[in-house]
């Protein structure tokens, strides 16, 4: 008997925060109708509790918590102020975070897309049209056709030559 | 503390945006010469024939040029016009009778060079259908319809 109350008295203040396992509630609640003093032990613990918990609830009611932020506000603004020009400055040029985030790899597919564009630009030969004739092509279903180039004057001339049935017509 | 984005949120978001960007920069880039191409032509139709001997006076500055080219003796301006030729816009010049007119389609330009799709076109039948290279200050000539006793000249000056 002695042992088992040596035993319950060790799960006492578990079971009164009801953290014990089933077993451990049923050997508890089993032991407490035949042992007074752990009966005293469980009420003293009841009695404790209902002691600290109107004491903490009131102090609770009474805490000025804004008063607590402004608190500390202004101890994160005066951390700030401490900041010199130059860390500022640099935090401010800190490109690492972009690094860190591969805004690198996109940002570098533009450059080089508008590079090679520029390139082709730049190096790119402008087809040597003088040396090119000037009539791409000429077509005529009715007519016969001569294209003549003059060099003096500088005159390209497409001439129609109408067959005879169409000059019949016309005059 | 730190105020963080939501990690690959923020790359993919950032990523996308550069591909439209990228995207957007070579469309335009190439859209750019093709929109806002367009050529001034000068086109003048003349009545060329050998009946008579009269030169019309606004024809003065070509009638050598004519005169090299050409053995007729007489030439009479029918229409002088400024065409503004945009891209694939076709632009008419209809001869006096009304029955014949060249058209005259802006295809292409390449600095000083426009390419232009020239069709000419009597009583509905097509009669010629050709595509040039007209340079900057210098003339293309497309002649041969009978109109009367005499020829239709057209001549396109390029002017731009």
């Amino acid at each position: 008997m002695k042992d088992s109350c040596s035993a319950v008295s060790r799960l006492l203040e578990k079971y009164f925060d009801q953290e014990v396992t089933d077993n451990e509630r049923l050997l508890v609640e089993g032991h407490l109708p035949d042992c007074p003093d752990c009966r005293n032990e469980l009420r003293s613990m009841e009695e404790l509790r209902t002691l600290m918990k109107f004491p903490v609830e009131e102090a609770t009611r009474k805490e000025d918590f804004p008063w607590v932020w402004q608190k500390i506000e202004r101890e994160v603004r005066r951390a700030q102020e401490k900041v010199t020009w130059w860390q500022s400055l640099r935090s401010r040029l800190d490109v690492s975070p972009l690094f860190k985030r591969k805004v690198w790899i996109p940002a570098a597919a533009t450059f080089v897309v508008l590079l090679f564009i520029t390139a082709q630009i730049i190096l790119k030969k402008t087809p040597s049209y003088l040396e090119a004739s000037v009539v791409e092509y000429v077509e005529s279903q009715t007519d016969n056709v001569m294209v003549y180039q003059s060099e003096k004057p500088d005159v390209t001339v497409i001439w129609l030559f109408e067959g005879p049935e169409r000059e019949q017509t016309t005059t | 503390m730190a105020i963080r984005g939501t990690g690959e949120g923020t790359d993919y978001n950032v990523k996308r945006a550069a591909l439209l960007l990228t995207a957007f920069f070579i469309v335009s880039f190439f859209s750019l010469p093709t929109a806002f191409a367009q050529v001034h032509v000068r086109m003048r139709v003349i009545l060329a024939s050998n009946t008579g001997q009269d030169i019309d006076p606004s024809l003065r500055d070509v009638h050598k040029e004519l005169g090299s080219l050409f053995s007729f003796t007489s030439y009479r301006l029918v229409r002088d016009e400024g065409l503004n030729l945009s891209l694939n816009q076709p632009a008419r010049i209809i001869g006096r009778t009304g029955k014949a007119f060249l058209e005259a389609t802006l295809v292409g330009q390449h600095k000083n060079v426009a390419e232009l799709r020239l069709r000419v076109v009597r009583e509905g039948t097509e009669i010629l259908n050709t595509q040039v290279r007209l340079f900057s200050g210098r003339t293309v000539i497309v002649g041969g319809p009978r109109h009367g006793e005499g020829v239709v000249i057209y001549a396109l000056y390029g002017n731009f």
